[in-house]
């Protein structure tokens, strides 16, 4: 990991760490490297991947609106909004 | 420093990562402090309809990441120079009946175990985790803190069954959980890798367990364990992958903290995720990040899943000669305060005790200071063996 490619992770992350941080971030990136190699260790050739541990099934419902919350509740999170919309800096000048 | 919050009076308390309708949920983050939810998790909802009352919530460390607590942005839970979990002291205060947690990376099983209370990551997909603030979610699971066996059967037992609205739900409806199973001549296997690498007190609180359950006419045995350190970096692997994919929700325009400090939107977004995480989250971010970049999601990310597998096939076999798995579940039986930028390190060398149970779901009880995993569904069996030496001390 270099620091240009550790920028471009923060970049993609929404992150700024100091510079400070960014050294520590990049000493523990080659750590961590080091631990995988128990990883690569072990033979997976013919293995599947398992994402689930446990069977899992698909959670339908009825194809039917249904308002759960109002507007005011779910805005009332927001830490901007105006009377009923999120509000964010204007994108297009 | 706050020890834990605590907001109404009731029997029940509730670790921060979990939804109580119109209380404060925060995850121990500046991210999401003053954050109401606008309802309950299926869990919660499940103990008031039995008449529990909710005593408010736990402080926990940030979004569940650190050892057991030590990182909330409201302040670390301790007793003395001792690091604790909230939710563990106010069980053992005795200042309620039980408590619920969420487990990810073993947080609360250290947490009971510092603390001289029980805790029970139960069997993945038993206990809805709707309305639980999401991290890693193919490995966490709501658990419970008890003082006894007794209140953790009582509490597991409503708290667990089929929920239509979480889809990692297992279709049982209901679990009848036992706590006085015949343990006499049940085999117990101690890993003899995690014995090892336990410090001497941890190690000796082991070995006394095992004394007491042969006591009891347990069978207990040293075996070998050679994936517990793949089970430990896979689970690594996977957490923070799974952290940096579900934390990427919290941009500061929908809900949770906006830094006052932005001209545009980039800065905005940068501006609140940097302000409101702390280190150890960032980190968990971007080392989840990098395990699913381009170049490493092959060796990394897909090799943990693929090892998962080799990991749940090995445990399956060691749970098919012996019936439990007996572990310590710190390194050191006290905690003391630190440095967060040690935190990413600490909490990975712990995660060398609790991996497993959050890799492959099976069931982890946290009692007595130590650890029994056993196979799916097998919580009777590790709360009968706890049930059987209670209160014969270390």
């Amino acid at each position: 990991m270099t620091a240009k490619e550790l920028e471009g992770l923060m970049q993609l992350n929404e992150l700024s760490l100091s510079d400070k941080e960014g050294a520590d971030m990049l000493s523990l990136f080659e750590d961590m490297k080091k631990s995988e190699d128990v990883l690569t260790a072990i033979d997976t050739e013919n293995v599947e991947v398992m994402v689930h541990v446990m069977p899992m099934t698909n959670v339908f419902r009825e194809d039917a609106r249904k308002q759960n919350f109002s507007r005011e509740s779910l805005l009332a999170g927001a830490p901007e909004h105006t009377e009923d919309s999120w509000q964010v800096p204007r994108l297009v000048k | 420093m706050r020890d834990y919050i605590t907001e109404a009076s009731g029997n029940i308390a509730v670790d921060d990562m979990i939804l109580v309708k119109d209380m404060q949920a925060t995850a121990g983050s500046h991210m999401l402090e003053g954050f109401v939810p606008l309802f309950s998790a299926e869990a919660v909802e499940r103990l008031e309809n039995k008449g529990y009352s909710i005593a408010g919530k736990a402080n926990v460390g940030e979004f569940g990441l650190d050892l057991v607590g030590e990182f909330s942005y409201y302040g670390a839970a301790a007793e003395g120079e001792n690091l604790c979990g909230g939710s563990a002291k106010l069980v053992k205060d005795g200042s309620v009946k039980a408590a619920l947690g969420v487990d990810l990376n073993g947080a609360p099983r250290r947490s009971a175990a510092l603390s001289g209370v029980a805790f029970m990551k139960p069997t993945y997909g038993t206990v809805s985790r709707y309305g639980v603030i999401p991290c890693a979610c193919s490995g966490e699971q709501i658990g419970v803190y008890a003082p006894n066996m007794k209140a953790m059967q009582e509490v597991l037992s409503v708290i667990a069954g089929h929920d239509a609205k979480d889809g990692t739900s297992l279709m049982h409806e209901t679990y009848d959980y036992d706590t006085d199973l015949e343990i006499s001549g049940v085999k117990v296997a101690i890993i003899k890798e995690m014995l090892e690498a336990a410090s001497e007190d941890s190690r000796a609180k082991v070995l006394a367990y095992a004394e007491n359950l042969k006591k009891k006419g347990v069978v207990v045995e040293e075996v070998s364990f050679e994936l517990a350190r793949a089970a430990q970096s896979a689970w690594q692997i996977l957490m923070a992958a799974e952290t940096c994919n579900n934390l990427s929700r919290y941009d500061g325009v929908k809900f949770g903290y906006r830094t006052p400090n932005y001209e545009n939107i980039d800065e905005l977004y940068v501006g609140s995720r940097t302000e409101g995480f702390n280190l150890l989250t960032k980190q968990t971010i971007l080392y989840g990040s990098d395990v699913l970049s381009k170049n490493r999601y092959k060796v990394c990310y897909d090799k943990s899943l693929k090892v998962r597998r080799v990991v749940a096939d090995a445990m399956k076999a060691m749970l098919s000669s012996y019936d439990a798995v007996l572990t310590p579940v710190c390194s050191e039986m006290q905690y003391t305060a630190y440095d967060i930028s040690d935190a990413f390190k600490n909490v990975f060398k712990e995660s060398f005790f609790t991996a497993i149970p959050n890799l492959i779901g099976i069931p982890a009880l946290s009692v007595g200071g130590v650890q029994l995993m056993g196979n799916h569904f097998d919580e009777s069996l590790l709360m009968s063996l706890a049930k059987s030496v209670e209160g014969m001390g270390a």
